[in-house]
């Protein structure tokens, strides 16, 4: 039984590994099961990264939201022009 | 010449995504105006080339790339910024690494960067944030701005950067550091950020 702590004691990852992960953790890009486990085992685990992660994930989030933009009323209307 | 079909069908999908090719648009002209003209112009382009779209499925990301290209050789011309020498390295044959580019940075932009504050975010507006990412160099202001403000996977911001994912994901890394770096520097200029950690004596966490 405790070769199972041993094995995910092999398996941890630091900090640069985490850093270098992190975007495509935050973008939905870790498709890797394990890779996945390994990062959010590192999080649980580390202040720093932990924090790091939410910091990015507020960031993007408020960068999104104000990207956000609306085309106006009448760039719609010059857009359905074209297929005339 | 396209049929009814495919107009109605072309039709319904620039009402569709008008609002993010806009934002886009705005993104990386950072001028009403020139946003609209762009998107326009990259409208009527992919209009009279519908046919070359085999699968409709990549609508997004074809549009995303017949904008992207009409910028990179209409518009970005008329940009009074000048040019910003990043790094004098083709970045995709860099390693796949941000140890270099730790390695390379300040003392102080370390100091903050090895202590982040989640309520840093919350000081920092959103148009301080798209402002950060319009001053990035070209390579990675694709990625940034498709990703992370368009919110593309990295396959279809492959797709319209005509690179591989791979490098979007690099290009996500270093682009992605270097707005940290942007918005530290804003922050500092702001006073936001008021005081530096000391890092002479004490190294630990
Ligand atoms: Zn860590």
């Amino acid at each position: 039984m405790s070769n199972k702590d041993d094995k995910t004691e092999a398996e941890e990852i630091d900090c640069i590994e985490a850093i270098n992960g992190l975007y495509q953790y935050l973008d939905g890009e870790m498709d890797d099961a394990e890779t996945k486990q390994r990062f959010e085992h590192h999080l649980a685990h580390c202040k720093t990264c932990y924090t790091r992660t939410e910091m990015e994930k507020l960031l993007t989030q408020r960068a999104r939201d104000a990207g956000n933009k609306k085309a106006s009323q009448a760039l719609r209307e010059r857009l359905q022009r074209v297929l005339d | 010449m396209a049929d009814e079909e495919t107009k109605s069908w072309f039709s319904e999908r620039i009402d569709e995504y008008a609002d993010p090719l806009y934002g886009y648009s705005f993104q990386l002209t950072r001028n009403r105006t020139d946003a609209e003209d762009l998107v326009a112009d990259a409208v009527s382009k992919a209009w009279s080339g519908v046919e070359s779209l085999k699968d409709r499925r990549k609508f997004r990301s074809w549009i995303f790339r017949i904008l992207h290209n009409c910028y990179v050789s209409n518009y970005r011309k008329k940009s009074v910024r000048p040019v910003e020498v990043s790094q004098n390295v083709a970045f995709d044959e860099i390693t796949d690494d941000l140890t270099n580019f730790l390695t390379e940075q300040s003392d102080e932009f370390l100091a903050w960067w090895g202590t982040p504050e989640r309520e840093f975010a919350n000081k920092v507006l959103g148009e301080d944030i798209l402002e950060a990412i319009e001053g990035l160099p070209d390579e990675f202001k694709g990625a940034v701005v498709l990703v992370t403000v368009e919110g593309l996977s990295y396959n279809e911001a492959a797709e319209v950067l005509e690179i591989s994912s791979g490098t979007v994901h690099s290009r996500m890394k270093r682009g992605r550091m270097l707005l940290q770096k942007a918005l530290w520097i804003h922050a500092t200029e702001a006073g936001l950020i008021t005081e530096t950690p000391p890092k002479e004596m004490h190294n630990e966490q």
